[in-house]
């Protein structure tokens, strides 16, 4: 068992303390593609930030590989970040005035690794993602998938055993969707990397092996969705 | 440090205006504080300058009258040294600190004669052989008067350069002139030296054997004032004893009251440089102070700066603290870019500073005024040194740090889940 999430509480304080996540249990075996799913103000990003080790949380506990990720330093959290975790987020979150190749490179600077290691490193992983070509060019001289592929390429590097995915397809239109989708579960087979998605899309989680969903901060169902019954972008659900 | 570099470059690169215009401030900052240090270096050189003929270690003793009645005598009598108080001073206690003891008389308005040569307004200065090392002679030619020539009042001169250049009708080897005989008024005498002076100082002040002059003019005892050289007296309080005691007993062989201030006067250039030099420290610090002031400025619009350049990478910090970096890799990106601003344009400001200290030594220190007939330089050698740079330079780095301290702070803070906002 690599997550695990046991009666996990967390409430913003402000004028009106809210609530939002309220006992979270779950857990994710290494090597899953699982989705959490749920509309906005459900607590999904709440949870995301959590698992993502950028936020914390008030009650219960949080262990990733049997290790309690709780009251950590903003060191050790960077660290673990930087080698657990790698994200994927809706608006691909590029360093505008880095080159692709310079951006898929930063997790390794963090980490240390010398010029030549991480240029040749990140190099090889955009030609994984057929990026070779795209090395040397700035985000915005790229188009949305592209830009999505860097940054699968930047989460990737570090080898993390788990890659969060926030809304990934968000900013795509649908064909594109579909083939970071597809990308992410080729990954998840071949590589055996946990993927966590979070989305409020339908067709979306459906290209996962297991959708969670979460309601007003709890989770609800779980569906086990081995055979990938709707169609891919559903037609019996909501779509975009 | 080359990745922190170009992670620097980038964000100036991308700001190019602010950056300058933010820069111009520390520029200017650094430029006061080298040019009002060296225009400072520059008065300090000329008032060192003009004192810098005499030893510093000596004092000058004179007569003055006294200021109260003493063994039966009235106050408002006037003290005259006498040539036996030179013997004071060569005995115990004295002796113990005091080196040369010298005196001179001067006879002014004399024609100096060499073949066919005049020169107008010269004047004999009849001195000891101590007065060369009091005055710090420099002997370009052959010697000095010495204890031979006093003993035998031979009538022996030493000219200065100058007016040995104008008796060899513009030449320099100085050499020519030992041994002949010039003529200063009625008297012949024969050079034995030539030493370095300086026009309208002491250039046309000829120096012959105190002995000489005395016969010559037929001086009697009375001297005007002694002058002597001293060691062992390293502090204020020292030399104020030591000149107490001096005057006491003067003041005695004077019959005038031992505590009588006014009986008798000394001048001590020993304190006086002590006294120039704590006044020349305080100068310096506070040039350094105005200039320091000046450069909080330029200091204060790169924290402004660096604190909307933060504001605007929020998002990006969020996003590199996402991916692993720590608050430390956020600080260094700032406190570096801080740095670099401040020590780049720093360096502009200290090279404009170093060059305009360069033009007012070609053009200021150049210049002189006449004061009571004797020119003095207004500046001399207004520039700064290395050790001035090196301090600037210090200057710049922890100012660079301290303007980027509090934003580099607000960076390390921002939290990572800024990440996952939309810009």
């Amino acid at each position: 068992m690599q997550i695990e999430l046991h009666n996990v509480h967390k409430t913003y304080e402000g004028a009106q303390p809210l609530h939002v996540l309220k006992g979270i249990d779950l857990s994710i075996e290494k090597g899953e593609f699982v989705s959490i799913m749920g509309a906005s103000g459900s607590g999904k990003s709440t949870l995301l930030n959590i698992l993502g080790i950028l936020d914390s949380y008030d009650e219960g506990e949080y262990i990733i590989d049997g290790r309690l990720i709780k009251g950590l330093s903003e060191r050790q959290a960077a660290g673990y970040r930087n080698r657990t975790i790698g994200f994927i987020f809706q608006s691909f979150n590029l360093i505008s005035f880095k080159t692709a190749v310079e951006n898929v490179e930063l997790p390794l600077f963090y980490q240390g690794v010398n010029r030549r290691r991480r240029h040749e490193l990140a190099m090889e992983y955009l030609d994984r993602l057929g990026l070779k070509d795209w090395a040397g060019h700035y985000p915005n001289e790229m188009s949305g998938g592209q830009k999505q592929r860097v940054a699968i390429a930047r989460a990737l590097i570090t080898h993390p055993q788990i890659i969060l995915a926030d809304e990934p397809t968000g900013a795509l239109d649908s064909k594109t969707s579909v083939e970071v989708m597809e990308l992410l579960g080729q990954l998840n087979r071949e590589e055996g990397v946990t993927i966590i998605v979070v989305t409020h899309e339908s067709g979306v989680a459906n290209c996962t092996n297991r959708i969670i969903h979460i309601k007003d901060g709890i989770i609800g169902e779980i569906e086990e969705n081995r055979e990938h019954k709707a169609s891919a972008f559903g037609t019996t659900t909501v779509m975009k | 440090m080359h990745d922190l570099f170009t992670e620097v470059w980038e964000s100036v690169r991308r700001n190019k205006l602010r950056t300058c215009l933010t820069g111009f401030a520390v520029a200017w900052g650094i430029f006061m504080i080298i040019v009002l240090l060296g225009a400072g270096n520059g008065l300090m050189g000329a008032f060192n300058q003009s004192s810098g003929e005499f030893a510093s270690n000596s004092m000058m003793i004179g007569g003055g009258s006294t200021s109260k009645p003493y063994k039966g005598l009235k106050e408002g009598r006037r003290i005259r040294l006498v040539t036996s108080d030179m013997d004071l001073m060569k005995k115990e206690p004295f002796s113990e600190n005091i080196d040369q003891v010298t005196t001179s008389h001067s006879q002014s308005g004399y024609t100096l004669t060499y073949g066919k040569t005049h020169l107008n307004n010269v004047s004999l200065n009849g001195t000891y052989p101590g007065y060369a090392d009091m005055n710090r002679i420099v002997m370009l030619a052959g010697r000095f008067i010495n204890e031979k020539d006093i003993q035998d009042k031979r009538k022996v001169i030493v000219l200065g350069h100058l007016t040995a250049k104008n008796l060899l009708k513009g030449g320099t080897d100085y050499g020519r002139l030992l041994g002949e005989q010039v003529k200063v008024g009625p008297f012949a005498f024969k050079v034995i030296g030539v030493r370095r002076a300086e026009e309208n100082r002491d250039d046309r002040d000829l120096n012959v054997p105190y002995s000489t002059i005395k016969t010559i003019f037929g001086l009697d005892n009375h001297i005007d004032d002694i002058t002597f050289t001293f060691h062992g007296l390293p502090t204020e309080e020292a030399n104020e004893a030591f000149e107490k005691e001096l005057k006491a007993a003067v003041n005695t062989a004077h019959d005038a009251a031992p505590d009588d201030a006014s009986a008798t006067w000394v001048w001590n250039r020993f304190t006086q440089n002590l006294q120039m030099e704590k006044g020349s420290k305080i100068l310096h610090t506070a040039l350094w102070i105005i200039g320091l002031f000046t450069l909080l400025g330029g200091i204060v619009g790169v924290s402004n700066i660096m604190l909307i350049t933060v504001k605007e990478r929020t998002h990006e910090f969020g996003i590199r603290k996402a991916i692993g970096a720590k608050p430390w890799n956020i600080m260094k990106l700032i406190v570096a870019e801080s740095i670099t601003i401040t020590a780049f344009f720093g360096y502009i400001g200290m090279v404009a500073g170093m060059l305009a200290c360069f033009l007012m030594d070609k053009t200021l220190g150049q210049s002189s005024m006449e004061v009571f007939g004797e020119s003095i330089r207004l500046l001399v050698n207004p520039t700064v040194g290395i050790d001035v740079a090196i301090e600037a330079t210090l200057v710049l780095i922890i100012a660079g740090t301290l303007a980027g301290l509090a934003p580099a702070r607000k960076a390390a803070k921002v939290r990572p889940i800024e990440a996952l906002r939309d810009e």
